[in-house]
C-alpha cells in the first residue's frame, strides 16, 4: 500500500504540475494584457469575460494556488496531507465545471486553456482520492 | 490494510467529498454572486494598460486621429450615433474604464463607423455600465450629460485616450472638464447635467438592459434588425476582422 501512495504521490505531483503550467499560462496572459494562443476562437471571450475573474482575482490565479497546495500536500505523508489535497482537488473540479458551464452557457464561446484544465484537473482530483484511500 | 482502517479510511474520504461539496458550492454561489451583479465592481478584464503614448489620466491631452476623426459628420442624437432611420441598431455595453472597451474603441471603432455607420446600415446606441467599480460612475454620468449636446461618441473616445489603471481615482472632474472641452463641449453643462435625476434614470435603464441581455462582460455588442429578436454578437476578437465577420451574418 505505501509503494502504491507513492507511485500515486507521483503521478498527483506530475499532473498537478501540468496544471500549474496550464493556470501559469493563462495567468500570464491576463496580466500581460496578450491574447493566449488558441485554436477554438473563443479564447479571447472568455478571458475577457466577468467570469474570467471571482471578486477582482483572475481565476487563473486561484487555480495556479490551488495546484501549490496540491503540490505542497504531495510533498507530505500521511492521511491529512492527502485528504487536503483531495479536498483541494475535488472543489477545483467542482469550480471547473461551473466555469465549463459558463463557457457553453453564458458566454458561448470555448476557451482551450481551460477545458484543458477542467480535464488536468478531474484527473489530478481521481488521483488524490485513490492516494488518500492508499496512504498508509 | 485492516477492515476497521479501511472503514475509518472510507469515512474520511466521504467526509473530504462532503467538505469539498460544501466548499464548491459556497465558491460557486459567491461567484455567481459576484458575475450576475453588473455593479459588484468584479472586473471582465485585468490591470488597464497604458494609455497611447503611455499616459494616463488628465496629463494625456494627445488623442489618436482616427476614432475621433471618424465621427465627424455622422449625426448624433442623444446616445444614439447615425442614421435614426437606420435599419438595424447596435447596442453597445461599456465601462469607460474597462481596457478591453478601449481596445474596441481605439480599434475597431473606427472601422465600423465608417463601413457601417456612414453607409447607413447601422446605429450605434450607447449603453454604459459601471462594471469595472465606482470610479467609472463619473465617467458615465458625464458621458450621458455630455449627449445632451449630441457629444457622447466623441467624449467615449476622448476618455478612453485618457483613461487610467482601473479604480486609481483618474476620472476626476478636472479629466472630465478638460475631454469635455477636447471634444467641442460645454463642459460646465456636462458637470451639471450630469448630476441630474435624468442620468441616474438612464444609467438604471442601461444597467437593467444589460442584465436583461445576460451580458457576459464589457465591451458586449447587441444587434437588432427591426423585426428580429436582438442578438449579441460573438466575437473571436475585438479587431475589425473578427468584428465584421461577426457583424456581417447579424446584419443579413
Amino acid at each position: 500500500m505505501t509503494g502504491a501512495a507513492a507511485r500515486l504521490r507521483l503521478a498527483t505531483a506530475g499532473v498537478a504540475l501540468l496544471g500549474a503550467a496550464d493556470a501559469a499560462y493563462l495567468t500570464v496572459v491576463h496580466y500581460a494584457h496578450v491574447a493566449p494562443i488558441c485554436s477554438t476562437g473563443g479564447c479571447e471571450t472568455v478571458q475577457h469575460s466577468r467570469y474570467a475573474e471571482l471578486h477582482g482575482v483572475p481565476v487563473a490565479v486561484l487555480g495556479l494556488a490551488a495546484y501549490a497546495v496540491v503540490l505542497a500536500t504531495v510533498a507530505v505523508r500521511g492521511v491529512p496531507a492527502a485528504a487536503l489535497g483531495a479536498l483541494v482537488a475535488l472543489v477545483g473540479t467542482a469550480f471547473s465545471g461551473y466555469l465549463l458551464w459558463a463557457q457553453l452557457a453564458r458566454i458561448h464561446a470555448i476557451c482551450q486553456w481551460c477545458v484543458a484544465n477542467d480535464a488536468i484537473v478531474a484527473v489530478l482530483a481521481v488521483l488524490c482520492v485513490a492516494r488518500l484511500l492508499a496512504e498508509p | 490494510m485492516l477492515p476497521h482502517v479501511q472503514r475509518t479510511r472510507l469515512l474520511i474520504v466521504g467526509g473530504v467529498v462532503l467538505a469539498a461539496a460544501l466548499v464548491a458550492g459556497l465558491v460557486i454561489a459567491f461567484a455567481t454572486g459576484s458575475s450576475d451583479s453588473a455593479s459588484s465592481g468584479t472586473t471582465t478584464a485585468a490591470a488597464a494598460p497604458a494609455a497611447p503614448g503611455g499616459t494616463t489620466g488628465q496629463t494625456s491631452p494627445a488623442r489618436p486621429a482616427g476614432p475621433v476623426s471618424v465621427l465627424a459628420g455622422v449625426p448624433q442624437h442623444g446616445d444614439t450615433l447615425g442614421n435614426e432611420d437606420a435599419p438595424a441598431t447596435m447596442y453597445v455595453y461599456e465601462d469607460p474604464q474597462c481596457p478591453y472597451c478601449k481596445e474596441w474603441a481605439l480599434g475597431t471603432f473606427p472601422t465600423v463607423v465608417r463601413q457601417y455607420v456612414k453607409t447607413g446600415r447601422l446605429k450605434l446606441v450607447y449603453q454604459g455600465v459601471e462594471i469595472i467599480g465606482p470610479n467609472s460612475v463619473p465617467a458615465l454620468r458625464a458621458l450621458y450629460a455630455a449627449g445632451n449636446q449630441n457629444k457622447l461618441w466623441n467624449l467615449a473616445e476622448e476618455l478612453y485616450t485618457r483613461q487610467g489603471e482601473e479604480n486609481s481615482g483618474w476620472v476626476t472632474d478636472d479629466v472630465l472638464r478638460s475631454a469635455a472641452t477636447a471634444v467641442g463641449a460645454n463642459a460646465a453643462k456636462v458637470l451639471a447635467d450630469a448630476k441630474g435625476a435624468a442620468i441616474t434614470t438612464r444609467l438604471k435603464q442601461a444597467e437593467s438592459a444589460f442584465e436583461a441581455a445576460g451580458a457576459p462582460g464589457t465591451p458586449t455588442f447587441v444587434v437588432q434588425r427591426a423585426v428580429s429578436a436582438p442578438v449579441e454578437l460573438q466575437l473571436g476578437g475585438l479587431d475589425p476582422a473578427s468584428f465584421e465577420a461577426a457583424l456581417n451574418p447579424a446584419l443579413q
